[in-house]
Formats: C-alpha cells, structure tokens, sequence
C-alpha cells in the first residue's frame, strides 16, 4: 500500500489552480495598468508636442521654462507667452489644438496641466541649484526632445537622488538636511 | 489529462478577470493623485514661482495708519508684517493689521455690482458696472442740472488723504456742501479738547515712550487707543528700554483694560468723575508748590474748590492716593497724562479732558521729549484734512433725511446702523432715501439698505495715500499700492468716483481727468514735489516717486512739527468748569452704569468678520465668540448672578441679553459689555453673534464736541434665569491656596 500525497492533495487542486490564475491576473493587472494608463504619460489638455517645439523647431529650454535657472520651479509658460508666439505662427493657427489653446486665452484661463514631475512636499528639490551645478534637463527629464507627449523616465525616488548624489560625489549630497529642511 | 469541465473554466475565467481587475485598481491606488500644473495666464511684473516679494502699504484696518508689508509669492498676498521703516508701525503689527488677509480673501465679499428691489432683503441682483454708473450718474446729473445738488449726500468712514481730497472735490464740483464722515472711533472729544487746550485740533504725538511717568485717564493705548501697536512698542520702551530706569504707569478706569492690567496701579474713580480727579491733582500741583508758571495765582484760584478732601468724596478715590500719584505727576522730570476711552465720553468729555491736558501744562511737559509734541497741520502733499463730525453730524443726517431733505445718499466705507444708538434711528430715516448707493467690499446693516451696491477693492488692491493721525511729531506721508491685482469685478472706491464723474459730465470731468486713483495721487505728488521739494534737490520726480513707493513711507525725521505748544491759562481754565458727567436714566430705576467697550479685535464691530479675530480669545476674560457682560464678584454676589446667567440688561434707550461673567476688576456697581459682536447682516463669520450694546446706549453727547457720550447710560438688570455656557479658554482665575504668586501673596 502506498500512501500518495498527490491523492490527498487532489481536492485542494482546482481551489489552488484558481488562486493562481488569479494571482497571475493580478500582475497583468497590474502591468496593464502601468503601461497604458499610469501617470508617467497622462494624457494632457492640449496635446503639446515638445518634439515638435525642441527638436524641430529649435527653441532651447529655458525659453519658456524661463525660471529654471533662478528658482526652485522651472516653471511652465504662461498662456500669455504661449499666444505671444502662436500669433505670428499662421501655418498651425487652425489645427484643433492650437484652436483649443486659443480658447484658453480668450477666456482669459489657465491651461490645466497635468504634473508628470512631482517631489512630496518636503523635499526641498531646487531646480536652480541643479542647473547652476551644470546638468542637461534630460539628465533627469530623459529624451524630452523626442518624446511627444511627455513620459516620466525617472522614478522620482530617494534612492534615485541619492546615487546620483554618491556618483557624482556631490558636497553634502548625502545630508538629511540637504534636501529635507 | 482531463477535459476541463465547462463550469470550471467559467470559473478560471472569473477569476483571472477578477485578478486582472484587482491588478488594475491596485495600479490605480498607488499611484499619486493627479495634481495640476496651473500656469498664469498673464504673469505679474517681477513674479518668479516660488520666491516672495514683500511690497509695502498702508494698514487699513483702524485709523492708526501703521504701515504694512506684505509678502506676495506667485501674485498672492501670503502674510503682512510691520514695515519696519515705517515710523508709526516700526516693524510692529496688530491682531487686526494680521487679519487683513482675512479682508481680502474672504468668502463674503462683494464680486460684482448688485442692485436690489427690496431694501432690507438679502436679495439683489448682478449689474454691469455700465448700467450701474449710467443709471446713477444720470440720476446725480439730473440732480445737479435742476440746481438740487444740494439733495445729494455722501457719507463716509475716517479718511484721510488724497481719497479724501476726491470726495470732497467730486461733491464741491456736484454744489453740495454735505460730505461728512461719521467713525464711532474717532476722538472728537480729544480734537475738540486739544483745540482749547493748545489752539489746535491737530491730534498731538503723545511721546510715552521717553516718559517716566503715564498717567492715563481711560485711555487704552495698548489695545485701541489712537494708535495702539505705536504705543505698544513705544510702553516697551518706558519700561525696559532705558538702562536702569523703568517708567511708572497709572490707570484710571472703571473696568480693567489691558493698558490697565499692564500698568503698576490701576483706580477706578466713581464714573464720570475721571476730569474731577484730574482737577484733584491739579490743585496738589498748584497748591503744594511745584507749579512756577507766572498765570499760578489764576490757577489756583480756579482750582481752589478741587481740594483733595472733596474730590476724593466725589471720586471716591482717597485722599491720600490723590496726593501721592499729584507728587509722583510733579517730580518726574518726564510725566504724562493722557485722556481716552470712557473719560472721554461722558457728556463732559471735552471738560475732562482739558483738566487732563492742564495737568501737562502745570507739570511742564508740554513740547519735551516724553511729554507731548504738537503735530504739524501741514502734511506733504497736501489734503483736505476733514473729519468725522460726531453724534452730532448723524443727527444732523437723520433730520435732514426725515425732512425729506436727501435725495441720493451715497455711503462708503462706515456702518452707522450698527455703530450708533437705535435711538438715533438712522435705518428707519434711511427709508425716506429714494435712492441710497453703497460704495462697500462687505455687506452689513446700513448696505442692506442700499438700492445700489457697487463694489469696492480692498485696501490691498487699491492706491491711495495716508498722513496718519496722530503723528510722530514729525512730518509723515505714507504710500499705499495694491499688493495684488484684484480679485473679483471690483473697482477702487476713488476710481469709482472719477467714473461717476466722468458719466455725469458737465465741469466735472474738467476738473476731475484723471483716469484712475493711481494717476490722480501720481499728479498731485508731482505737482506738490515741483513746488515744494525741487528745489536743492538732485532728485527727480520719478526717482523720488519710485523711493517713497519702495519704502512705503516718506518722513523727515528730525525736522520741526508743530511748534511750541502754547498753553494759554484762560481758555482752559474757563474749559474745566463742568468736570462731572451726567447720565442717562436715574439711579434708582437704574442703578448701574454700562461700560461698552471696544475691543483690540473688532473696534467699533467692523472686525467681526475676520475669521481670525474672532476666534482670538479676549485678553482680560479669555472669553471667546459671542458677547458677555461683566461684573464685580460683589454685585454679583448682591444679585445672585453666576457666570452664564443670562441677564436682561435695560437702559432707557432699550435692552439687550446677554450672559454674565464675573470679572474682579471692574468697579462695583458697573457693567461692562463689549462692542464688536450682534451683527445681523455682516456675513458668515459675525452673524448670530452676541449683541451690540451701542444700540441701547443713550443719545446723550458732549456739548462742546457734539460727541456721542457712550458712558453715560445707566441700565437696570434682571436675571432671567436662562443660562449659556460661556466659552473661554481660562479655567480657575483664582489660586486656590496653591501660592502661585509666592507665600503671603495669595488673595484666592
Ligand atoms: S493699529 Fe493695527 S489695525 Fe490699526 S493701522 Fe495699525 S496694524 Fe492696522
């Protein structure tokens, strides 16, 4: 006689294959999610192209992220600045999302855009320390100039900062208080 | 490998939906929320996300003019702060100069321009700013074209400066003489004294700060008294800014205030008698010698009946107390006395304080560093100077409006409805108004009378200029600029005149072109700068312009204000004659006097809708939101009344409920309530709030002054056996055996 466990496992089988199936649906779930629908890439009210403005027009950062390089934010134009440009760009004047941007102006409202970049609140991030320390925006920002819509390339993380802190044998880089006040 | 069953793959089906769905929402829930990236649609001049600019204006919030800063980060205003270089704040600010956010972002304000079919209802409908100025400005032209310009009125709050300079211009260039301010807070009674004691109503700076000695006759100079957070630093000083020398302070009062709380003695005269026992210790001047002027035998002569034994039967002050503090008054080298508060609103006030007054004369220190400077009537750059015209001035209004003799009333920036006796009846003469305009940021009692709202920017969204009153004792301007761009679809009050007057036409828009405040306070400055400063200059205009917009303030430290003070004997002699007060109702139907009092938060009740102030906890009583009525522990005792009973407290003029609070330092026999709360039609914050005890306040006033005599009513009090739990962030005011204050010291 033979004592099997197989056998005595047998009716826990199709509970145990369940839980697995399920388990398994959970990381693709998740993985769905992460994919087509996370916040690294939300889908924004106008459908700005930074390609479009960086790489095929030309125009440098700091040209309407202005305040990067004196303060904390760098900051996102203002829809004053955006129409300042767009007036004299007749070729794109009727395309839908220009026309939307259009709309936002006349109305005399901000344009709401959805953060891809965000630090908590008490990380005392400073872009201007950063740019004054010689970093290209893509160090931490990633392709931006071949991205369309914009991606977070980066997990926005503690251990991220601190080893770009160690790498680079940053002053105090490693300070509590460097970044948290 | 066996088939699988078709129920069971329903069942893997289901279950890897469910997972996938978990997975999903898993995805879902730890993500950030979304937060948005809100860009400016115009940015501000000079604006970077993140750094704060500090700009510098004017408090508004009471008449003491402190100058202000205000830290602005991405065009808000974030917090406000003294501004240091301002001679009057000095870096210093109240409670209520704190609360002016609270001003500007509140919920209540008025955004657009309301009319209302209704007056009384809180009902209104929006106007365009155009149909609002034409249909008023062609009801005032059509006035003025029929030579009855005279039916128009404007009535508004204190102001000073330039915007007073408007509304005066704006009704001279109408023909109508009838533009008055009314503020129960302005000291007529102190202007009126002054004028007879030193031959101008220019209110003097009152130099407590290098005094030795204060004695202060009701005036409370820490909480409300003419410029409080001035006085405020300027007691630190007394008392510990002088290397081994610390200022002595002695109050008269009949309920504890917070100066008198401060100060080393505090005595509370019979009210009414505070001018007779400043005659007291005039005659222990003048008698015992340490009076030399060559007018002494005038002196004492007028002074002969105040001897120490009948002022002190009168006052119920001892004799010995009268004589000490009239030795102390005489032997410092730097000793002052000061008249506020209910000293001077009896129906003697301007007596009382003249005989306060003489006291300076006779101890010498009249234009000496701690005594009191005179003030220069000549400000930079020059303005009407008008003032609010008292008890008197409503009274005159009210007739005139139940004669039917007031067409438009135009009202800004005052609430008389709330701040004058119910006697007065100003809201039931405001009926006969056919057409009342209110130029207001808030709604209160006397706008929801308005047929016309137009709403005002606050005074962080508005130009203007200030020659604060008092002075320093040498010439100052302040500058005040909007901080932020306004809120809503609100205009600056003194824009809103130029429209009117652009809209009625005729001379007026001749006179009157600027396009704005800003460009009418711009021109007048030049002009006067032309005239009056070019000279020896190496500045320009727009240089000098652009500094004293920096600083917020111009001055010239050092240079002479007002000259020596000539007190000449005779007018003030005749002046003293009448040093006790009269009441309201007689002492046997109503035995108490009723001490209304402002209150460091909501003054005369224009607080009371600042959030902040109203949850600030009283400094005396710790006793927080609503109203209560204070009495001695003995009275109490005598009635039976307990903390939280409510008492039905009864002048002639009418009654008010109100819940008890026993309060040792008050004098027998008084009860005190304070002044800020019972508001009906102030917005959110203030209503169901306490009630107002102006209302029941007599119309008595002071003959000479025409001010309204607020402390002389007397009320009765029943108990009406409800009770209210007052809230108050005090336990025990008493030490209950546990020596707090040291062995033998203990009274409780
Ligand atoms: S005393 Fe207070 S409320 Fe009055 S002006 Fe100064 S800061 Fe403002």
């Amino acid at each position: 006689m033979s004592i099997s466990v197989l056998d005595a496992l047998q009716p826990a089988k199709k509970p145990a294959l369940i839980v697995l199936v399920l388990v398994f649906g959970l990381f693709v779930g998740a993985w769905v999610h992460g994919k087509y629908f996370s916040d690294r890439s939300p889908i924004q009210p106008i459908d700005f192209s930074h390609r479009i403005h960086v790489t095929d027009n030309e125009i440098p950062c700091q040209h309407c992220h202005i305040y990067a390089e004196r303060t904390p934010v760098a900051g996102v134009p203002s829809v004053s600045k955006c129409m300042g440009c767009h007036n004299s760009v007749p070729s794109v004047r009727e395309s839908p999302e220009i026309l939307k941007l259009a709309t936002y102006w006349e109305n005399r409202e901000p344009i709401p855009w959805i953060k891809v970049y965000d630090l908590p609140d008490y990380v005392h991030f400073t872009h201007k320390r950063h740019i004054k320390a010689g970093l290209a925006c893509q160090e931490c920002h990633g392709p931006v100039e071949t991205m369309d819509r914009i991606t977070r390339v980066a997990t926005m993380k503690m251990p991220w900062c601190v080893d770009c802190h160690t790498e680079r044998e940053v002053e105090h880089g490693r300070d509590c208080w460097t970044c948290h006040k | 490998m066996s088939k699988i069953s078709r129920r069971d793959l329903l069942q893997y089906i289901g279950a890897g939906g469910i997972g996938v769905a978990g997975g999903v929402l898993y995805g879902e829930g730890v993500q950030r929320k979304v937060e948005l990236l809100i860009p400016q649609v115009i940015p501000p001049e000079d604006y970077s996300p993140g750094v704060a600019t500090w700009y510098n204006t004017v408090c508004n919030q009471c008449s003491a003019g402190c100058g202000i800063s205000v830290r602005i980060r991405e065009g808000k205003a974030k917090k406000i702060e003294g501004n240091p270089v301002h001679p009057v704040s000095r870096g210093r600010l109240c409670a209520r100069g704190q609360a002016g956010l609270n001003v500007l972002y509140n919920p209540d304000r008025i955004r657009t321009p309301l009319q209302r079919a209704d007056r009384g209802s809180e009902n209104t409908a929006e106007i365009s700013w155009d149909d609002a100025l034409t249909t008023i400005g062609s009801r005032i032209g059509r006035l003025k074209i029929e030579g009855n310009a005279g039916r128009i009125r404007l009535l508004t709050g204190r102001t000073r400066g330039h915007l007073d300079e408007l509304f005066a211009q704006f009704m001279n260039l109408l023909g109508s003489e009838h533009y008055q301010q009314y503020d129960f807070t302005y000291p007529s009674a102190l202007a009126a004294a002054n004028k007879t004691s030193f031959g101008t109503d220019v209110l003097p700076y009152y130099d407590i700060e290098n005094a030795d000695f204060l004695l202060s006759f009701g005036a409370d100079y820490l909480g409300t008294w003419l410029s409080p957070v001035h006085y405020s630093r300027a007691y630190g000083n007394l008392r510990q800014g002088r290397q081994g020398q610390r200022g002595k302070t002695v109050q008269v009062e009949p309920r504890m205030s917070l100066s008198g709380a401060a100060a080393d003695e505090w005595i509370a005269a019979r009210p009414g008698t505070e001018g007779l026992l400043a005659l007291g210790i005039a005659h222990v001047l003048v008698s015992s010698g340490s009076y030399t002027g060559n007018d002494r035998d005038e002196w004492s002569s007028a002074l002969q009946a105040y001897s120490p034994s009948m002022v002190s039967a009168e006052t119920e002050v001892s004799e010995d107390t009268i004589v000490r503090i009239a030795e102390e008054f005489g032997a410092s080298t730097a000793s002052l006395a000061i008249a506020g508060g209910a000293t001077a609103a009896g129906t003697n006030a301007v007596a009382s304080i003249v005989a306060v007054n003489a006291l300076n004369h006779l101890a010498g220190n009249l234009g000496k560093p701690g005594g009191v400077i005179l003030n220069s009537a000549q400000t930079f750059p020059a303005a009407a100077g008008s003032s609010p015209a008292g008890l008197q001035g409503a009274l005159d209004l009210v007739a005139a409006m139940q004669a039917g003799d007031v067409e438009v009333l135009l009202v800004h920036d005052t609430n008389p409805v709330f701040s004058l006796p119910d006697n007065v009846g100003f809201r039931q003469a405001m009926e006969n108004v056919p057409l009342i305009i209110a130029l207001s940021s808030f709604h209160d009692e006397t706008t929801v009378m308005a047929d016309f709202i137009l709403p005002t920017n606050t005074y962080l969204e508005s130009w203007g200029d200030d020659v604060p009153d008092p002075g320093v004792g040498f010439p100052v301007t302040s500058l005040s600029q909007p901080v932020v761009a306004p809120l809503y679809d609100t205009l600056p009050v003194g824009d809103i005149i130029l429209s009117l007057a652009r809209q009625i036409g005729g001379e007026l828009p001749i006179h009157m072109p600027w396009a704005s405040m800003e460009e009418f306070i711009k021109d007048r400055w030049r002009e006067e700068f032309d005239e009056r400063m070019s000279e020896g200059q190496d500045q320009n205009f727009e240089a000098f312009w652009q500094a004293v917009l920096e600083a917020g303030v111009w001055g010239q430290p050092g240079a002479a204000a007002g000259g020596q003070p000539e007190s000449s004997s005779s007018p003030t002699i005749a002046a003293i004659a009448d040093p006790v007060s009269k009441f309201a109702g007689d002492e046997t139907d109503y035995p108490f006097v009723l001490h209304p009092y402002l209150t460091a938060t909501f003054l005369d009740g224009r607080g009371a809708n600042l959030p902040w102030l109203q949850e600030l906890p009283d400094p005396m009583t710790s006793v927080v939101y609503g109203s209560w009525a204070e009495l001695n522990p003995v009275t109490a005792d005598e009635l039976g009344i307990e903390e939280g009973d409510v008492l039905e407290i009864e002048s002639p003029a009418g009654s008010i409920r109100v819940p008890a609070f026993i309060f040792p330092a008050i004098r027998p026999g008084v009860v005190a309530v304070p002044i800020g709360q019972g508001h009906t039609s102030y917005g959110r914050y203030a209503s169901d709030r306490g009630v107002n005890p102006i209302h029941i306040v007599a119309t008595l006033m002071d003959k000479q002054s025409g001010d309204l005599a607020w402390a002389a009513t007397r009320v009765k009090i029943t108990n009406t056996g409800e009770r209210l739990r007052i809230v108050k962030t005090d336990g025990v005011t008493r030490t209950l055996g546990r020596q707090i204050l040291g062995p033998g010291n203990d009274h409780g």
